[in-house]
């Protein structure tokens, strides 16, 4: 919400409605209009992300057919719009007026034609899954992993054997340094040294709609089989992910969890939990 | 006499006093704070004694800065001093562009870098002592910029009598004859800045911090202080003609457009690709498979295309510190999987080479090729360029080390001068499933092999999945459209006011 510009429209339409209709006969084609461009004004610039302009078309047909519903109730009224529009069009005090309206219409959409073939042609746009379904399970090194099931072994060492749990996510941090830093960073922002020569960007941990929201396992997959194993929903061709398994044992993947984890500061979600 | 001596030694404690008091080293929960937060965040590259022996070092070039050296690149002080807090604290807050380090401005706050710097310090005994509070190179107000020839002739007559070409090259592009052979502080190779790409500027690029770093020099590298050489009058000069050779930003591009046009493409053209615009990529390294690159040689390449009713032919310019021409090169060479950055290989032992990348089959959807080499479902088309040669050829691939010879006739040129390459290469429109059709996005990719920096195989710098847009040869006019709707307009209107205008005088005969 964009709420000066919200505002501002609010506080026109209130002294139009208020103050200028008290004093001076507003006419009721001309208080439509006001109505019809302060809705137009609010859709297109007061909301943020701006909405797509299909959707602002599509909002302003339906304001178009209801302003003209709530002319057409009442009978006086609408015989005094219609009177207005006939007299200008009818009569001679306004025949300049209409003369210019008359050329200025085709030249306004002549212009809008231009401008739509005039634009550069845009690449078509790859819609793609970023938290695609994981298989059920994987094999690792001929080892199969069960991904609802699997749990990091070596989280349960946070609190049997803090020392030990420690040397996991001093690994870990090797483990990243070595490997992963270059595209995902030092602060885990997904803002590496090569980061701006990749599409789709590489992931930001720090993100609470990365790993904040991700089973361990989901990771483990992740990064074992990296863009390769992804499905084609997520377009596999175009990320760089490496497959880990290539590089790195499977201690050394649990390692970089736990590390992915402890510095990030979030959570893994609990097994069993619905994704 | 004793009192002579009594007064000297007063005197000399009264000055280590005074300079004990004037060094800028914090508190101890300022330095405490530091090296929380540094264990954290700085430790694996910088190394948790700040002498840069870490996890990633290795990997790294330029290595990560070694505290304990008192080597501080961006500074404002004179040459081979210590830097001020502040400059460390800019150092930490803006990074150094296209390495390793990255900025952390708006990841910590002011206070946290502040104590950053205090723990820097505190990793070499230098700061506490009588040198630890050095003097600042007073930069003076930047007049505005001026593109006037006759300055920017003086700039260039300072450029050439300080010897600046050497290192950096005639046209700044970090070409110079020494460039092949400039080391740091370490023994390690470093390059000479590419003077054309402000973006990559180390000590960051305002006209300000060029004229300081030509005053300060960087410590630890080949830069030397040319405060001494250049004269105050001429130092805006220098500066405002380095800044017209370069950029400020890369202005990455997603597609090329290739430009159409009716008669036959011919290489000997010196004006083929004067009407294409140029799009410039990005160039990253391999990371991601076996032969992986950290520093890739070439970070950025620029693209030209234009086509004929039966071939299309693309340009690749980028900048090269040297050309390799001598020995070979090749796609399907092998490259060790993860090899440090210190050189495997003697430089010479591989040419410089350029690969661009196309499916082998038209896309259907979205659906391409695995964006390294392609796989066996989805190969790639590669037309290949070996410098060393004069040829370029069509490879087939079907992902690393399934590179094999395809058929398709590649024609190119290449030349390589004054620290850039260029390479033209011409094939046709036509390769089997694959097409170059009108009005088409055609995906493309590249790869650069930089022989010096031992690239090949998978060893290289490459690209993503870029386009190469199709644009007609024959244009239609606009106007006939725009004609068309415009007088459908006024038709209705006309018809409108007509009808209007009809009943209304009907009304008043009644």
């Amino acid at each position: 919400m964009n709420l000066l510009v919200l505002l501002t429209i609010a506080a026109v339409l209130v002294v139009i409605q208020v103050g200028v209709t008290r004093w001076v006969n507003l006419n009721r084609l001309a208080w439509m209009a006001i109505w019809w461009a302060a809705l137009w004004a609010a859709f297109s610039y007061g909301i943020t992300p701006p909405l797509p302009q299909s959707i602002v078309v599509l909002f302003m047909a339906i304001i178009t057919i209801a302003l003209l519903a709530y002319l057409s109730a009442d009978s006086e009224e609408l015989a005094q719009a219609r009177q207005t529009l006939v007299s200008f069009m009818v009569e001679k005090r306004y025949q300049v007026a209409l003369i210019v309206v008359i050329l200025t219409l085709p030249l306004l959409v002549a212009l809008s034609v231009f401008s739509s073939l005039n634009q550069a042609p845009q690449p078509p746009a790859s819609g793609r899954t970023i938290h695609p379904v994981p298989p059920a399970s994987i094999s690792f090194e001929g080892n199969t992993i069960n991904l609802s099931t699997a749990n990091n072994p070596y989280r349960e060492l946070e609190h049997s054997d803090p020392e030990a749990f420690a040397a996991h996510v001093d690994n870990g941090r090797r483990v990243y340094f070595e490997n992963c830093f270059y595209c995902h960073g030092d602060n885990m922002e997904g803002a590496g040294q090569f980061a701006h020569g990749y599409d789709p960007l590489p992931a930001n941990f720090n993100d609470a709609t990365t790993i904040a929201m991700l089973q361990e396992s989901y990771l483990f997959w992740r990064i074992a089989k990296g863009a390769p194993g992804l499905p084609p929903e997520s377009t596999p061709w175009s990320s760089a992910m490496p497959a880990w398994e290539n590089f790195l044992t499977e201690e050394e993947i649990w390692d970089v969890i736990l590390f992915l984890y402890e510095f990030t500061g979030f959570e893994p979600r609990a097994q069993g939990m619905p994704h | 006499m004793i009192r002579f001596i009594t007064l000297c030694t007063v005197l000399i404690w009264a000055a280590e006093a005074s300079a004990q008091q004037a060094n800028d080293l914090g508190t101890d929960e300022q330095r405490e704070a530091g090296k929380v937060l540094y264990d954290i965040k700085c430790a694996h590259c910088h190394g948790y004694s700040g002498d840069a022996i870490s996890v990633a070092t290795p990997f790294v070039r330029p290595t990560p800065r070694d505290f304990t050296s008192g080597n501080y690149k961006s500074r404002s002080t004179a040459s081979g001093e210590l830097p001020t807090t502040e400059d460390i604290r800019r150092s930490i807050r803006l990074g150094m562009p296209y390495t390793s380090m990255p900025a952390w401005e708006g990841i910590l706050s002011e206070a946290e870098i502040t104590n950053l710097a205090y723990y820097l310090k505190s990793f070499d005994a230098a700061f506490a002592g009588p040198y630890g509070n050095p003097t600042v190179v007073e930069v003076p107000p930047a007049p505005g910029y001026s593109d006037d020839p006759d300055h920017l002739a003086r700039g260039r007559a300072v450029f050439e009598a300080n010897q600046c070409a050497d290192c950096h090259g005639d046209n700044g592009r970090g070409n110079g004859l020494s460039a092949p052979d400039l080391e740091d502080e370490w023994g390690f190779h470093i390059r000479p800045a590419d003077m054309t790409k402000r973006w990559t500027y180390r000590a960051s690029s305002t006209r300000e911090d060029i004229y300081r770093t030509f005053m300060t020099g960087l410590n630890g590298t080949p830069m030397p202080s040319y405060q001494q050489s250049i004269e105050e009058a001429d130092r805006w000069a220098l500066v405002d003609y380095v800044w017209s050779l370069s950029r400020s930003t890369p202005d990455y591009g997603t597609v090329a457009t290739a430009i159409g046009q009716s008669q036959a493409l011919d290489l000997g053209d010196p004006l083929l690709f004067a009407d294409a615009p140029e799009a410039y990529f990005p160039i990253v390294g391999q990371v991601i498979e076996p032969g992986r690159e950290f520093n890739p040689g070439v970070n950025g390449i620029a693209v030209r295309a234009v086509f004929d009713t039966t071939h299309i032919a693309l340009q690749l310019r980028w900048h090269d510190m040297t050309a390799e021409t001598a020995s070979h090169n090749h796609p399907s060479l092998p490259a060790p999987l993860f090899n440090p950055a210190q050189a495997d290989t003697s430089a010479g032992d591989w040419s410089d080479a350029v690969a661009l990348l196309w499916p082998a089959a038209t896309p259907v959807g979205l659906e391409r090729p695995y964006f390294m080499f392609g796989d066996t479902k989805n190969p790639m088309s590669i037309w290949f360029a070996d410098l060393a040669t004069d040829s370029a050829a069509a490879l087939l691939g079907q992902g690393t080390g399934l590179i094999t010879e395809s058929d398709w006739p590649i024609e190119s040129t290449a030349g390589y001068e004054d620290g850039m390459w260029t390479i033209v290469m011409k094939g046709p429109r036509r390769m089997g499933e694959m097409t170059f059709e009108e009005r088409a996005f055609v995906p493309v990719s590249f790869s650069v092999w930089d022989g010096f920096n031992r690239e090949r195989g998978n060893k290289r710098g490459l690209s993503a999945w870029y386009h190469i847009y199709m644009e007609p040869i024959e244009q239609e006019s606009v106007l006939l459209p725009m004609a068309k709707w415009a007088l459908i307009v006024l038709l209705v209107e006309l018809a409108l006011v007509g009808l209007v205008r009809w009943r209304a005088g009907r009304r008043d005969e009644y």
